[in-house]
Parts: structure tokens; sequence; C-alpha cells
């Protein structure tokens, strides 16, 4: 008990040090702080009413955030059969599945927004380094998720239908498939609409999609514009979210 | 006689295992004949009919299964292996499958390579499913999925299996271990009962000496590896039955003490 007091007493003080060395640090400025407000009204304010002229941007941008989401998750589903085999405990020895483990937890590491920005400095602007950058990023989620369902796929069957003739092809078809196809299909459903999801604000740093017009309208301080596209992504992420909800439906 | 097993001198002991798991086993079975093996668990029961089905290698002796030698460096050849039959302990079924492909499944080795791997199974295989579904009581079922079934169901669905599969020689390893006793009366009555209308020899293993007095015509007693009898049911004693199921002597000073 004695040690569970000192240990909470330190995880307190820990936490108390570090919102002390935040506030002291930072420099934020009570008189900045208490006019943010109604500069954040004013600023709220010239974004209405949204100005529905860019309806034309908002389609040709979703189009190709859709897009992108696409290609990358084909991109990633690519990477993660062999490298979801790679990394199963029942299919490689530790000595391969250990590393390529590692690997694919550095990758889930590294925030889409970020792989972007360097695919972007690597192929230049639009929408062709957002497409290599989700199909990176996802992969490192994809290839964990078909590692887990080989993993899953209970060995029993795969012994009966061998006992009973059939060949290799056959039990990959009837006993081994079977078992990973509904997994595989729900775990990429969830990795397209992640996808779809985190692509939409890619355009920002200039990897291609709706998040583009977003940027270039609060740079040209035409924030009625901006407020448009404000409101189309949080429109195509309810939709995703609820598609989501059905197919789940369907599939669960 | 027309013998559907004769082993001889069968020795094994799994991989990384420390005890044989089967120690000088000698074995017939005739043609047609139904044959209980009781015996405490790890007495070799599961090991001795994985054997038999061409599952393991690495072991000694000699063994022959409806006149072909087994080999014990090569599972038997593709052909044969529908001719032996299999019912899993544990049912072994592919779980998000349905009944019927299930069953289906059970026809993989009498197809072509082809026809299997691109799963066109030809009308006389799903009359052969449907007949075995309906001799198993679960012609009902067929749309089902099989992780939906209770374990008395999914038993009937790994005999249909079994039986679909035309199969000469019947290994059912303890068909009826986790039944109620009504339920375990129904289902050895349908396996040897489908057994005999098909001509077929039964090896099943159970723990109830019983029912295997009941459904079986030899009765062979295994423990630790090795046969400590084989009677014709009329001849099987209760005192070899208890002492088949004897409690372990622990040795005093072996270091273990009894649990009470
Ligand atoms: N895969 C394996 N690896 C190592 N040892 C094993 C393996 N399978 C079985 N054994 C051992 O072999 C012996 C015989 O086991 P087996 O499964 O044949 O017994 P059984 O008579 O079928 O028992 P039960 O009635 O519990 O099913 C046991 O000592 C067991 O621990
Ligand atoms: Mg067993």
């Amino acid at each position: 008990m004695r040690s569970r007091g000192l240990g909470s007493f330190a995880v307190g003080a820990f936490i108390s040090g570090a919102i002390l060395w935040s506030l002291l640090t930072t420099e934020v400025e009570l008189s900045r702080l208490l006019s943010a407000g109604p500069r954040i009204a004013d600023f709220l304010g010239r974004m209405v009413p949204p100005d529905p002229t860019v309806m034309n941007e908002i389609m040709k941008g979703s189009a190709e955030t859709l897009r992108i989401a696409i290609l990358g998750s084909l991109g990633a589903i690519f990477f993660s059969v062999p490298l979801g085999m790679l990394a199963s405990e029942t299919m490689v020895s530790p000595a391969l599945f250990r590393p390529v483990r590692t690997l694919l937890a550095l990758i889930r590491a590294v925030p889409l927004i970020l792989v972007a920005m360097l695919m972007v400095g690597a192929v230049g602007l639009g929408p062709l380094p957002g497409i290599i950058a989700v199909a990176i990023h996802a992969t490192g989620m994809l290839a964990k998720f078909y590692a887990e369902a080989i993993d899953s796929v209970s060995r029993a069957p795969i012994a009966a239908l061998e006992s009973a003739g059939a060949g290799p092809l056959a039990r990959l078809r009837h006993a081994i498939w079977p078992q990973m196809a509904p997994v595989i299909a729900r775990d990429t459903i969830f990795r397209f609409e992640l996808n779809l999801r985190e692509s939409l604000i890619l355009g920002i740093v200039g990897a291609g999609g709706i998040g583009f017009y977003i940027q270039t309208y609060v740079r040209s301080f035409q924030y009625d514009k901006a407020a448009s596209v404000t409101l189309a992504v949080i429109a195509m992420v309810i939709t995703i979210e609820a598609i989501n909800v059905a197919l789940r439906r369907r599939f669960a | 006689m027309n013998l559907a097993v004769q082993i001889d001198d069968l020795s094994y002991t799994h991989p990384g295992a420390e005890l044989r798991a089967l120690e000088h086993v000698s074995l017939t079975a005739a043609a047609g004949e139904s044959i209980a093996l009781l015996g405490p668990s790890g007495a070799g029961k599961t090991t001795l009919m994985t054997l038999l089905d061409g599952r393991l290698r690495g072991w000694r002796g000699r063994a022959y299964v409806l006149g072909a030698p087994l080999d014990p460096d090569h599972p038997p050849p593709r052909a044969r292996r529908p001719d032996t039959g299999f019912v899993f302990q544990e049912f072994a079924l592919v779980e998000p499958s349905s009944v019927l492909r299930n069953v289906l499944n059970g026809r993989l080795g009498r197809m072509s390579r082809f026809r299997a791997a691109f799963w066109t199974p030809a009308f006389r295989d799903f009359e052969l499913a449907r007949s075995a579904l309906a001799d198993c009581g679960i012609a009902d079922l067929a749309a089902r999925r099989v992780d939906s079934l209770s374990g008395g169901q999914r038993q009937r669905v790994a005999i249909a299996r079994c039986l679909a599969q035309e199969p000469r020689l019947i290994l059912a390893d303890e068909p009826v271990s986790n039944l109620d006793p009504a339920r375990a009366t129904e289902i050895l009555t349908l396996l040897t009962g489908a057994a005999r209308a098909r001509g077929a020899t039964v090896i099943f293993s159970s723990h109830q000496p019983d029912l295997a007095r009941r459904f079986a015509d030899r009765i062979v007693g295994m423990r630790d590896g090795k046969i400590v009898f084989d009677v014709a049911v009329d001849d099987l004693s209760e005192a070899a039955t208890a002492e088949l199921y004897r409690e372990t002597v622990i040795p005093p000073g072996s270091g273990l003490r009894a649990v009470s």
C-alpha cells in the first residue's frame, strides 16, 4: 500500500509539473487570450453565410479525395497480402515475423499527414503523393490485421480435409479461405473508411483532394468559401460513418 | 479372412514428447467389424487412430489398412485417402461455412483436383451429401452455418461429412464424449447402423464401457500406449474395465503427491 501511495504521489507531481512547465514557457499573453474569444467569433462571423458558388470545386475535390482513398487502399491491400503473410506467427519463423511486425509498428507510428509531406517532397504536388502516402500508412495497420486473420484460422478443419483426400489448393479454398474471408472483408472495409476520412485533409500539405481548397481559401481570406468546403467535408464524414454502420450491420 | 486393419508391433513417440504414445501395439480388424477402443485419457487412442488415418510420420512397425501398407515416412496416395474416414474428437468443421458445404467437403478427395479446387461438385456429390444428411437426421439444417449449431448437431454434421466420403473404414474419435446419454445412444446407433448398411468397418474410441459394450463387436483396452486386453464383447469382465481405469499409483518418494 505504501509503495502505491508513493506511486500516485509521483504521478501527481509529474502531471502538475508538466502543466506548470507548459503554462510558464509558452508565453501565453493574458491580453491576447482574453481577446481571442471575440476574434474567433468575428472570424466565424465572416464564414457565414457560406458561399455556395464553390459547388464545382467541392465536387472536383471530393472526387479526387475518393480516388486517392480507393487507389491508396488498393495499394495498401497489394502490400498487405505479402507483408501480412510475413508477419504471421503460423506461416513464418519468429526470426522473420518479429522484424516484419516491428517494421509495421514503425509505419503505423508515423501520422499520415507526415508521410504525405515526405511524399510531396519526393514526387511533387498532386494526388500521386497522396495515394502513395495512404498506401504506405494504411499498410502498417492492414498487414497486421491480415496477419491476425491468418493466425486465427483453426488448423483442425485443414487436417480434416487432408484426411478426406483434399489437395493443397482445395484445402486453401474450402478450409482456410472460408475462415479468413469474413475477417479480411471486415478489416479491409474498416481501413478503407479510415483512408477516406484521413485523406480529406491531405490537400493541406499539397497531396491532392478536397483539403487543397480549404487551405487555398483560408490563405486568401475567402472564409465564406472555406466554410462551404468545411461543411462539405463534415457532410462527407457523416455519410461515410452512416454507410459504415449500415455495412457493419449487414456483415456482423 | 478379409482384414480391414492389420498392424503389428507399432511404436510411436510424438515429437518433443518424452514418453511413447504407442508401445508395441498389434491389432487386427475384420472387414465389417465394429471395434471400441477403451482407455483413460492419454492412453494413445487418438494417436493410434491418427496413425491409421495416415497422418503420423516416423513410427515404427508394420501397418496395413484396407489391404495396402502404410508408409511411416510419406502420407498415403491421394486416391486411397477417402477410403479411410475420420470423425474428429473436436469435430474439425469449417465453422463459418454451411452444413451442406461441410458435408460436401467430405467429397473433395473423390473429385478431380480441378473440381475440388474450383468447387464444382457433380450431381452425384450432392446426392451423396443429401443422403448422408438425411441418414444423420439433419436434412433440415443443410443451409445453417455450423457456428450456429449445438454440440450434438455438430457431431451429426461431422459424421455426415465422413459418410459422404464413402469410407470403407471409419475411425471415430470419441464421437459421443460431449453429449448427454440419450444423444450419445442416438449418435452411436446412427454411426454403427450407417457403417453396417455400407459394409464399412468402424473403430471408435470411448470412455463409456456400457456404450462400447452395446455398439461394438469387440473391445480393445488401451493404457499407457499399450493394448491391455482385446476381447469379444461378451468376454469383457467388470474387473478388466475397472483395472483399465484404475487411478495411477504414484510411487512413494517420487516427489509427487496425490491430490485428495
Ligand atoms: N501433439 C502431441 N505432442 C506431444 N505429445 C502428444 C501429442 N498428442 C498426444 N500426445 C501425448 O501422447 C499420449 C497419448 O495421447 P492421445 O491423445 O493419443 O490419448 P487419448 O487416449 O486419445 O486420450 P483422450 O482420451 O484424452 O483423448 C499422451 O501422453 C499425450 O500427452
Ligand atoms: Mg483422444
